[in-house]
């Protein structure tokens, strides 16, 4: 019901042309840069994954943030701007169902946005690194694996678009986030684990162990953000 | 029986008390308007009747139902319109009402017949940020009165329309406990307002309640006091001018 709603009220907001535009553009992103040097990455050693990894993913994944923050302040502009927020919550609906809908929105256009990335970095390693089944499917598990590394930061930046009336202080905050977390050190495992760093993280030479870690630090941060988000609703109704 | 009633329902802001242990009586099935000078705390007990306010003590019960334990059943009982218009900007006004419908679970046609009631049918189309300021209010109200809810909270409906329009909404308002059997409970902060549509009143000023009761027996007690009962405005400000007084001269 919440995500049927969502999807009535995002109407004329712009936010799927947004999603479309940007998947294409990161999505276009490997592609140019292995077509303008492809004998500089074919001469490299590493699986196809790797290379294509280390070459691109850093600013793919930027790029992913930027529209996740971009996305979940228009989300919530739309509540804030005409006061449509006040009407909801005088109506018999919980306030965090609202939430709920609002990621049920936004994590199929982060989705598609890294389907996208990926088609785009499948083709790649097919066209000019000669990748077969086995290096393509080490492709997909390094998107899988982007794809739930970003989940805690899509929540957080609900949350703080939740917490904002104003969308501008919503999106400052979360590119204040965003080029914090390409400053952080990847290296440092405590501080690669900020909502924002953990979509940085490459899967192609990564031990299995830190894997691991990275994919539980991922649910328990994506749970975190949810609590937040309950705690904040009843604390806004508490001081209201 | 009374469809609202409170009990010493108070709501504090630090220091600041915005409503002091009001004790309201809204009869079922009658227009019950709720006067007083802005800031007097009419938005705020409205508020607190929808649950968008937590109130600081005292309780309130609404159709034998009382708050906070059942909120949402509450809230499912009631059509409001609170302060300003509260709308999605990007879609139409027929989108805007289907959002609400979907939530309250209502049939289509609840849609068109809330556009009718408020004459809104032939703009249906068109985006409500684009909407004046009358046909927001418009937007609202049949917001509030989709399903035709029991209950009908109104904080200054008539705000921003033309004569006409709120010559249209306030024979609306007076008509909808016989057609809908529904209880309205409707605030102004201009007495000779309330007194076009409400049969029952309530006189707020600096969050206490002054009077409550029928337009008659308002008109008894002022001429008992002494108060100009010759015109109900003049009544009014004269009741929130010795109020003021006895509160040390706050205006």
């Amino acid at each position: 019901m919440s995500f049927r709603l969502e999807c009535k009220k995002i109407r004329r907001t712009g936010l799927a042309a947004a999603f479309l535009a940007g998947s294409v553009i990161a999505a276009a992103l490997p592609v140019i840069n292995t077509a303008a040097r492809p004998d500089t990455f074919s001469s490299m050693t590493g699986s196809p994954a790797a290379i294509l990894s280390d070459a691109n993913l850093q600013m793919i994944s930027m790029l992913n943030l930027l529209l996740i923050t971009a996305g979940a302040c228009i989300l919530y502009h739309i509540e804030y701007a005409d006061n449509g927020l006040q009407k909801i919550q005088s109506l018999p609906v919980r306030e965090s169902g609202l939430f709920i809908g609002k990621c049920g929105i936004l994590l199929p256009f982060v989705l598609m946005m890294i389907l996208f990335e990926t088609a785009s970095l499948c083709f790649c390693g097919w066209r000019w690194l000669d990748a077969g089944k086995e290096e393509l499917i080490e492709m997909l598990q390094t998107l899988g694996f982007t794809l739930l590394l970003t989940l805690p930061a899509t929540v957080t930046a609900l949350v703080i678009a939740s917490a904002c009336r104003n969308m501008w202080t919503a999106l400052g905050i979360g590119v204040l986030c965003v080029f914090m977390a390409t400053m952080l050190s990847t290296d440092n495992f405590i501080a690669s684990l900020f909502p924002y760093a953990l979509p940085f993280q490459i899967l192609p030479g990564m031990e299995t162990e830190r894997v691991i870690h990275y994919c539980i630090a991922a649910v328990c941060e994506t749970a975190a953000a949810c609590a937040a988000e309950i705690i904040h609703l009843k604390v806004r109704r508490l001081f209201a | 029986m009374n469809m609202i009633q409170t009990r010493n329902l108070t709501k504090s802001y630090g220091g600041f008390t915005a409503v002091s242990n009001l004790n309201l009586h809204v009869p079922k099935g009658s227009v019950y308007g709720f006067v007083g000078p802005n800031g007097a705390g009419k938005s705020t007990t409205m508020k607190m009747f929808l649950g968008l306010t937590r109130p600081s003590s005292g309780a309130f019960v609404i159709d034998k139902m009382s708050y906070p334990h059942n909120r949402v059943k509450i809230l499912r009982e009631i059509g409001s319109f609170i302060e300003a218009p509260a709308f999605y900007g990007n879609l139409t006004g027929e989108e805007n009402l289907d959002i609400i419908r979907r939530i309250l679970k209502l049939p289509k046609s609840t849609v068109d017949d809330a556009l009718e009631l408020v004459d809104l049918t032939p703009y249906r189309k068109r985006l409500a940020r684009k909407y004046s300021l009358g046909m927001k209010q418009r937007l609202g109200l049949a917001g509030a009165l989709l399903g035709r809810p029991p209950i009908l909270i109104l904080d200054e409906p008539t705000n921003g329309l033309d004569p006409v329009g709120i010559h249209e909404i306030r024979m609306l308002i007076r008509s909808l406990p016989d057609k809908f059997d529904c209880t309205v409970f409707v605030s102004s902060h201009l007495l000779s307002e309330i007194e076009l549509m409400a049969d029952h009143i309530g006189v707020l000023n600096h969050g206490h309640l002054l009077f409550e009761g029928t337009l008659e027996e308002l008109k008894e007690k002022a001429s008992f006091e002494g108060y100009p009962d010759e015109n109900l405005e003049n009544m009014f400000l004269a009741l929130i001018e010795e109020d003021n007084m006895r509160r040390g001269g706050v205006k």
